[in-house]
């Protein structure tokens, strides 16, 4: 494949340039276990925390939020898992993110289409795909519990 | 749930439709024996199939045989696939356009063209299960437009790939029914989520494929599993039948054998669809006229091109034989008359964790519709709240289950500032990071991942070690961008060595100069055929 190349002929270097500061970059990771790469480090985050007023995860009350039943085998298994990947996140707290608008998607053009409605044309297929259907009704279990 | 499938039909006269040895003028490797002492790589495997079809040397049905013998062959070590149709469907198909070919009728411009198609978007006469078993069984009423627009345009679908659930996870370890192996090392991860349709196009089951990148799913399947992966602009292909995992992100993108493949196939797919309310109406340029010869080109053809290479991509935490390939790369694009400089993006490392938030938020919603009540599987319970506990909790894997819970929590009451937003305000700074950086290079580079293919089981248990993977390409979804990623040299691993994927970056709807450069670069990398052994023992045998 070739040796390795010179990478820069001329040192000419390009900075992306973007207004905001940064409280430097955070050199965020973690360690990967298997190979000892410090690729990403990670900082946990104790009461330093600017953001103290978000509590844990509770993952009992999520599932019930997110409708999924989990065992309590599941709520043990998932807890500090999904405590560590939430804590990861909270590195975004350090960020200056002051005047900076946040961007919903990339950009798009506006492409709406006329407020006209139309009858999509695989419709039967869908209706047919209901398990309990009683026209024009989809069935379902009782609603209302006494919780 | 892969259908058993019925014998192949004992095969006669066949000819090997490999990409390598085929015909003519078109291809440059004229018969060359497919192994890496092969002198350039395939121009374009569609474009010989159609010079074949055209010119009666081969025909369709002998085409679809031949490739289904070699899938099928390959398929027990492999596992690409989640469900193959039946083959007799496929060579009525085949034989129809025999017909019409025959007849001297126009066919498009995928006519024969073998293309397998990603769990996750929607067939109407297959199975579609997103990898999941919510979805085991369910046949959606319509296409996909990226399916039905391949299907006008005469390509035949050979078959669904596996993928991780609902396109979340690296591996496809994370869907439900299998774990597809990398054709290179059968002990390896082909990469994911679009792993399977990586895997079918490297082991040349199929000729393209068609996947989805939400956070590089496209492009890291294809370095690990050495194909082409082209990651279009967001909205420069419609979504319409893809199934949702995180609407602001994901994108359908294209697998091919070379950068010629991937083009021909994406040119297919996009343009403005009524259906998709984010999908472009700019134009769709004519890519095809980039896919010349070699023979054509010009001493220096890249002269001019400003190429940056991004910094943060090949520092610490990146194996040192990426980081080689990567250089070995830029000297390439030198030689081809290029100036390669070093740019630094320095918000590149906060594009991870913000992407999670937000691909973890907009999924715990996109998945909400699966509840078994209108398809899906579902849990039967007296109340309304337990059938959708139920039927939930049965139909996603761990792996859904707690990115639904880590996107609900993002999203509460109170929490959404803290996580969501903030998010979204990093996204603002890396789409204006590399807007500033595009204005000064043409294109950008970097690897597609941290390393060559893993292990099967190595990162199974450790999210995070999962996720950091994936910081090579989840800023460009966050910005919207396009990216092609090409197989650009090899580190030690496997029985011939594992390939290493180079990712170049354009500016918004620059995938016509992506494409044009990703060609030359290709056809002009010496000694490189990235067949993988097991394919290359199959033409030997």
């Amino acid at each position: 494949m070739g040796s390795v190349g010179a990478m820069v002929k001329g040192a000419s270097y390009s900075y992306a340039v973007f207004c905001g500061s940064f409280l430097g970059s955070p050199r965020l990771g973690f360690n990967i276990h298997n190979n000892k790469k410090k690729l990403l480090k990670f900082r946990s985050f104790s009461s330093k925390n600017t953001c103290c007023s978000l509590q844990p995860p509770d993952v009992s009350r999520l599932a019930k939020t997110a409708q999924i039943s989990l065992t309590p085998n599941e709520v043990e298994e998932f807890a500090p898992k999904i405590q560590q990947v939430i804590d990861w996140f909270g590195q975004l707290q350090d960020v200056d993110l002051q005047s900076v608008e946040p961007s919903i998607r990339a950009d798009t053009e506006n492409n709406l289409r006329e407020n006209a409605p139309e009858t999509f044309e695989h419709r039967d297929a869908m209706i047919g795909a209901v398990p309990s259907y009683e026209k024009p009704y989809i069935k379902v279990p009782r609603v209302l519990s006494m919780d | 749930m892969i259908l058993t499938l019925q014998t192949p039909r004992p095969l006669s006269r066949l000819p090997r439709f490999l990409p390598f040895s085929t015909n003519a003028s078109i291809t440059l490797n004229q018969s060359q024996p497919a192994t890496s002492t092969s002198p350039s790589p395939p121009h374009s495997q569609i474009l010989s199939t159609r010079h074949s079809l055209l010119s009666r040397q081969f025909s369709a049905a002998d085409l679809l045989r031949s490739h289904l013998h070699r899938l099928n062959l390959i398929e027990p070590h492999l596992r690409s696939f989640l469900h193959l149709p039946d083959p007799a469907d496929l060579l009525a198909q085949a034989d129809s356009l025999d017909r019409r070919i025959a007849a001297g009728e126009d066919v498009g411009p995928l006519a024969g063209v073998l293309v397998a198609v990603k769990d996750n978007l929607c067939t109407s006469d297959m199975p579609s299960t997103g990898g999941s078993r919510i979805l085991e069984g369910y046949r959606p009423p319509f296409d996909a437009t990226a399916v039905k627009r391949a299907k006008e345009l005469g390509a035949i679908v050979v078959g669904k790939t596996n993928l991780d659930e609902f396109g979340m996870g690296s591996t496809t370890e994370g869907s439900a029914y299998q774990v597809t192996a990398n054709p290179w090392d059968l002990s390896r991860v082909p990469g994911g989520s679009s792993g399977g349709s990586a895997a079918a196009v490297s082991a040349r089951q199929c000729v393209v494929s068609l996947g989805s990148d939400t956070g590089g799913s496209v492009r890291q399947p294809a370095s690990f599993c050495g194909v082409v992966g082209l990651k279009p602009t967001y909205g420069r292909v419609s979504r319409f039948g893809l199934m949702a995992y995180a609407s602001s992100l994901d994108t359908v993108g294209c697998f091919g054998s070379s950068v010629a493949d991937a083009g021909i196939l994406l040119h297919a797919i996009a343009g403005h669809d009524r259906f998709d309310a984010t999908s472009s109406n700019q134009d769709v340029p004519n890519f095809l006229s980039h896919f010349v010869s070699a023979s054509s080109f010009e001493s220096k053809p890249l002269k001019g091109l400003r190429v940056g290479l991004i910094r943060e991509t090949i520092g610490d935490g990146v194996d040192s034989g990426v980081i080689s390939a990567i250089h070995s790369a830029a000297s390439h694009f030198e030689e081809l008359g290029c100036s390669v400089n070093e740019v630094s993006l320095p918000s590149f490392s906060l594009g991870l964790p913000a992407y999670y938030i937000l691909a973890s938020s907009e999924s715990s919603s996109n998945l909400s519709r699966y509840d078994g009540i209108r398809y899906g599987n579902q849990v039967y319970a007296d109340e309304l709240d337990s059938l959708y506990g139920s039927s939930r909790t049965n139909g996603f894997g761990a792996e859904v289950k707690m990115r639904i819970l880590m996107g609900t929590y993002a999203l509460s009451a109170g929490y959404y500032d803290a996580y969501y937003k903030r998010a979204q305000q990093v996204r603002t700074i890396i789409r204006n990071s590399f807007k500033e950086a595009l204005s000064q290079n043409d294109i950008l580079i970097s690897p597609a991942a941290p390393s060559a293919a893993y292990k099967i089981g190595e990162k199974k248990n450790d999210p995070l070690a999962m996720y950091a993977g994936d910081i090579m390409t989840v800023n460009v979804n966050l910005a919207g961008l396009p990216a092609l990623v090409l197989p650009c040299g090899c580190v030690e691993g496997g029985t011939a060595g594992l390939p290493i994927g180079l990712q170049m970056i354009g500016a918004a709807f620059g995938e016509e100069e992506l494409l044009r450069v990703g060609h030359i670069f290709e056809q002009t990398l010496e000694n490189c055929s990235f067949v993988p052994p097991i394919v290359a023992e199959d033409i030997a045998s």
